[in-house]
């Protein structure tokens, strides 16, 4: 009986538009392992990902069974999510990855999962996935802690409002500091 | 110059970023002072690019990564972290990424000056990127940094720490083998501070974690201890009693405890018990982990299983389809082991049926093919013509190649599917769809004899409104061959005619050939009747002033060859029926084609392809048929499992396909001994039997072939003495008493001399006297020869040897030998024909506890006898009595059916009550007798 004992259990993890072009692909390959990933190719990869898009656009799944892989997905808006995984793995596992992942996304993104606001907050949706699953090693699937993990682009390059110390300068260079940056920003907006 | 202007411009030309202006882009990194804002969009580019397939050429991610790599001057946490996201994905690629490690380092060693929670977030991405740039013979260098890192308080660097572990794996195993108590350590020290997040998301979940580090922790230690399993058997022990909380790391737990329920007897009972506690989980993820390990056991009993069971059935109405999924999908695979215990879910499952998943609704239909019975069946199809008619044709060819198997399955419910199946067929529908239909029906009539007319008269109408000329052709040919053979060919000449009237050129000329075949044949070697023969030539003649040639050729060939007087040449031509056999031909092919330049220079021998009767192909094709439907056939989907499943069912039915496959290829051997020339045509070889244990001084495997009038035995002989010489081998075969009289020796062919490992060939022939057609008994054998002693110093043999015999096994001629497999549509009509012609014999037997159940027992038989099982009794479907159907055929032609009716308990193993009929004399008898 082969027991699937290995960690590695997410094959790829992907995003695509409902039209099948990708948002986000990401298939996993171990790194220090000889072991060759089912799609190596970015050919192989993109006649996977239309295969699969042509049979889960219409029919409300969740599941399905492609090319020799569990595959569960999520269709939120004009995106689907899928988490690609082998014929031996756990199904729920997968699906809490997949849920993870919508659900991050909705939190993140303040329910506004969309191909337009994913590319807007690309880096944070990337980051999202890297806390999520390391090379097909399922890290986290609490979004919540997911949510924590992820940083938010710097505000502006201007000094970090937590590079200066307050305390030792008082309310009042506080406030000096604060009309300074705001006369700044107004003026750039000009 | 406003950058939150610039910025919004930048992130909508997300989507049309290249390559190149990235690449030009990347000044930004080397620009003073860093501008963490402009770097991260940057950054946040190459990202896109890398997830959307684009790479980046060698050169080029080198530049980048040393780009990059400048910016670890900033101290940003939110820039910091894209970095590392950045540097895994560019470790691949980037050529000496080694070199960033001390700054890496830096950053996991928490030396990077700023403290607390702010260097937490990227502590773990920098463990995460270390072990990409790091290669097999730096990881000591790190040693120490990982293992205070495993056992940091903060859950993602615990995580990060033993994820990476696991990654540096394969290069440096021993190094990492070092970490297992800090691995312990995490296991445990998650369980205190996780707070538990049971599977699904938003669920209040405590600050530390939600003890995804147990799950790694687990994982590590597994791949650590793999080879000791007492140590492995400790830990199941340990972490099952409470200590680990979180669902995935349980169930890593429980695919260990099966994994060691399976290596160790001893184990199951245990094991079992705590497989079975964990299917009480509160995690669904759990439940069905711990059902399915259950359902994977070996051998296991039906008490062991019924909780699985139960609790799967619970999730079959589930409202969660990927927890019907779940179930349905390790129901569907457990219903090929043992259909029975499946039986009660029955119900539940025929309502998925129609459920909106294809995939879901795909395995209930084909579990249901393995656990239904007759009674079922009705219901079944009357269930699934409701819903046919809102599916897409995809899921459509789906259900009627599953009834296509039902049927094969269960030939008596043959109207109530051939009414559905012509149903559908007047249903709107594409071309591949109506295939489908059309070739089910096809088998219909291939398979279940009784079907014959109806189905025709179904494609008749078909055909009449057929908007596909590839099926009209289809169907056309079918009624030229089956038609002649119904009470009543003129019916179908009407509905040909009527296509040559109506339809394309190509039609017609398929119809023309249809045409012909009621003119030359008729049911059961009868004679045609003159006055179909007489219309027949009517309508061919006015076929000849068809507009069409090719039309008109086969009109006026056909004419031809009826009006001749020769009936042979006709019936071999226009009936044909014998094939080469298709697999064996396509495989020559390939070899041909694919040989090297020198194939070439002699052309594809034709001869070498045996040829098999339509009888035979037919048999093949069935078997395949129920197999491969056994499988959803969604396009690319497979269930992994059937291979395992079906190897049961594959032994006894590759005992039939491949006995031709292998008398073909020992007949290429006897052809090259010319003692053998006037024996005549070979006409069945067995496999080969082992005489000797592998390990012996001489190994021996003896392979009968059987003659019209001798008997030749092909022994090889295997010499495994490094030191010793053998010269003159012979054997002597000495038939045992009851049969030495109808037995008798013709001559030997030894072999001169066998160095070390050498293999040589004896022949042995003998002739099979005239009274006795098929003798049986048992052969015992002596190896004779000459030993000599190679002298180690000059590596010459000794002069003068010694004489010396060995004796190997028994060889036991059974009655199999004189068996070939045979297909019949149908069991029932052969046994009552041959019933009435030939004679009857009833054994019973006890075959013992060596067997382990019902499908052991019908491989056995299946191998001992060499016949084909009929109507699907292959397959074992009852655990405790079966009814096995055989046919088959003596080497002179006279049919054998055979039915075994069989019982099995768990105390007296495999008992058999066997009775065959023979419509030659004394092989009734002789088979029965050869079964023990």
């Amino acid at each position: 009986m082969p027991t699937n004992l290995s960690l590695f259990s997410v094959t790829a993890v992907l995003i695509l538009a409902s039209d099948g072009s990708r948002v986000l692909a990401k298939y996993y390959n171990p790194p220090h392992s000889t072991t060759k990933s089912p799609y190596p190719t970015a050919k192989e990869q993109k006649v996977f990902e239309k295969g699969l898009h042509a049979k889960t656009v219409k029919s409300g799944g969740d599941v399905i069974l492609y090319d020799n892989h569990v595959v569960v997905y999520k269709a939120e808006s004009d995106v689907i999510m899928y988490v690609v995984g082998g014929l031996d793995e756990n199904e729920l596992m997968l699906f809490n990855v997949v849920l993870a992942l919508r659900d991050t996304l909705l939190l993140m993104l303040r329910n506004a999962v969309d191909k337009r606001t994913i590319a807007e907050h690309y880096d944070m949706v990337s980051l999202a996935l890297e806390e999520m699953v390391d090379d097909g090693v399922i890290l986290e699937t609490d979004p919540q802690l997911i949510l924590q993990r992820v940083t938010k682009l710097p505000q502006s390059d201007i000094p970090n409002i937590k590079d200066i110390d307050l305390s030792e300068k008082g309310l009042l260079n506080a406030w000096e500091f604060g009309k300074k940056h705001f006369a700044e920003k107004l003026r750039q907006g000009l | 110059m406003s950058y939150s202007k610039k910025d919004e411009d930048a992130e909508q030309a997300l989507f049309r970023v290249d390559r190149t202006s990235v690449f030009q882009e990347a000044r930004v990194f080397n620009s003073s002072p860093i501008s963490p804002r402009k770097c991260r969009i940057l950054l946040t580019k190459i990202v896109y690019l890398l997830h959307t397939g684009e790479s980046f050429p060698k050169a080029e991610a080198t530049e980048l990564f040393f780009g990059i790599t400048k910016l670890f001057q900033h101290r940003d946490a939110s820039l910091r972290q894209m970095v590392y996201l950045v540097i895994k994905e560019l470790a691949n690629t980037a050529e000496d990424v080694i070199m960033v490690t001390s700054s890496v380092m830096k950053d996991v060693s928490g030396a990077g000056g700023r403290a607390g929670a702010e260097q937490d977030i990227y502590r773990a991405n920098a463990i995460r990127a270390l072990c990409r740039i790091i290669d097999g013979t730096t990881v000591q260098a790190i040693e120490r940094l990982l293992k205070t890192a495993i056992v940091d308080k903060t859950p993602s660097v615990s995580s990060a720490a033993l994820v990476s572990s696991y990654h540096l794996l394969p290069t440096a195993r021993d190094v990492v083998r070092r970490w297992a108590n800090e691995a312990q350590e995490a296991v445990l020290s998650g369980s205190k501070s996780s707070g538990f997040s049971l599977g699904f998301g938003s669920s209040a979940a405590a600050p530390q974690g939600s003890g995804m580090t147990q799950y790694h922790a687990i994982g590590l230690l597994y791949q650590m201890r793999a080879h000791d399993r007492m140590s492995l058997v400790k830990m199941v022990q340990q972490f099952s009693s409470g200590q680990v909380k979180n669902p995935a790391a349980i169930v890593m737990l429980v695919r260990l405890a099966a994994k060691l329920a399976d290596d160790d007897q001893q184990m199951r009972k245990p094991m079992y018990q705590l497989l079975e506690g964990w299917l009480r989980h509160k995690s669904e993820m759990v439940t069905f982990e711990a059902a399915k390990a259950i359902c994977e056991l070996r051998d296991v009993t039906d008490q062991e299983v019924a909780p699985a069971i139960h609790v799967l059935q619970l999730f079959l109405t589930s409202p969660r389809s990927i927890a019907k999924f779940t179930a349905i999908r390790i129901l569907h695979k457990f219903a090929s082991i043992k259909p029975a215990t499946v039986n009660v879910c029955n119900m539940d499952i025929e309502t998925l049926i129609s459920n909106s998943n294809r995939s879901i609704a795909t395995f209930a239909i084909t579990t249901l093919l393995k656990t239904g019975n007759e009674a079922s069946v009705d219901r079944l199809m009357k269930q699934i013509s409701g819903f046919m008619a809102d599916i897409t044709d995809e899921f459509k060819i789906t259900i009627v190649e599953a009834i296509r198997t039902l049927c094969l399955k269960f030939p008596s419910k043959q109207a109530g599917m051939l009414s559905f199946l012509s149903g559908v067929l007047r249903d709107e529908g594409g071309y591949e769809f109506k295939k489908t239909v059309v070739e089910s029906m096809f088998d219909l009539i291939k398979f279940v004899p009784e079907s014959r007319e109806d189905a025709l008269a179904h494609l008749c109408e078909f055909i009449e409104d057929c908007e596909f000329t590839k099926l009209a052709v289809r169907v056309l040919h079918l009624l030229g061959t089956e038609g002649p053979k119904t009470a009543q060919p003129t019916k179908y000449i009407r509905y040909i005619y009527n296509r040559v009237v109506l339809e394309n050129a190509i039609v017609r000329a398929a119809a023309v050939t249809a045409l012909a075949k009621f003119g030359v044949s008729a049911k059961d070697g009868a004679s045609v009747d003159p006055e179909v023969k007489k219309s027949v030539v009517v309508l061919l003649t006015r076929c000849l002033d068809d507009p069409d040639d090719e039309v008109r050729d086969r009109a006026a060939l056909n004419l031809r060859i009826i009006n001749n007087s020769e009936q042979e040449v006709a019936e071999k031509f226009i009936k044909n029926d014998t094939l080469y056999s298709l697999p064996v031909f396509e495989h020559q092919l390939i070899m041909y084609v694919t040989g090297d330049q020198s194939t070439f220079s002699k052309s594809f021998e034709l001869s070498s392809v045996p040829i098999v009767t339509r009888e035979q192909a037919l048999a093949e094709e069935r078997n395949v048929k129920l197999r491969s439907a056994d499988t959803p056939t969604l396009k690319a989907p497979t269930t992994g499992g059937p291979a395992k499943s079906s190897a049961g069912a594959a032994t006894s039915t590759e005992v039939s396909s491949s006995t031709i496959a292998n008398t073909q290829k020992h007949a290429q051997v006897l052809a090259t001994v010319p003692e053998f020339n006037p024996y005549g045509a070979l006409l069945k070889s067995s496999t080969e039997v082992e005489l000797t244990e592998q390990e012996t001084e001489y190994v021996v495997a003896v392979t009968k072939h059987i003659f019209k009038e001798h008997l030749v035995l092909q022994f090889s002989v295997k010499n495994t003495l490094s030191d010793t010489l053998l010269e003159n081998i012979s054997m002597i075969a000495t038939p045992s008493d009851d049969n030495e009289a109808t037995l008798e020796e013709d001559f030997i062919i030894p072999v001169a001399k066998l160095n070390h490992d050498e293999v040589g060939t004896i022949w042995v022939a003998f002739k099979r006297s005239a009274d006795e057609a098929y003798p049986i008994g048992s052969f015992t054998n002596v190896l004779k020869f000459t030993s000599k002693e190679i002298d180690p110093a000059s590596g010459e043999p000794e002069e003068a040897g010694y004489e010396d015999e060995y004796q190997v096994e028994d060889l036991e001629l059974t009655a199999g030998d004189y068996l070939v497999p045979a297909f019949a549509g149908s069991w029932e009509n052969v046994w009552e024909q041959v019933g009435a012609a030939g004679e009857e014999a009833t054994e019973s037997y006890a075959l013992g506890t060596e067997l382990k159940g019902i499908q052991d027992a019908i491989d056995f038989l299946g191998k001992k006898l060499y016949l084909q099982p009929l109507d699907g009794s292959d397959v074992a479907i009852n655990a405790t009595t079966h009814t096995l159907r055989l046919f088959g055929k003596t080497l002179n032609g006279g049919r054998v059916v055979a039915q075994v009716r069989m019982a099995y308990s768990g105390k007296n193993g495999v008992a058999l009550k066997a009775t065959v009929r023979a419509e030659e004399g004394g092989v009734a008898a002789m088979v029965v007798g050869g079964i023990a």
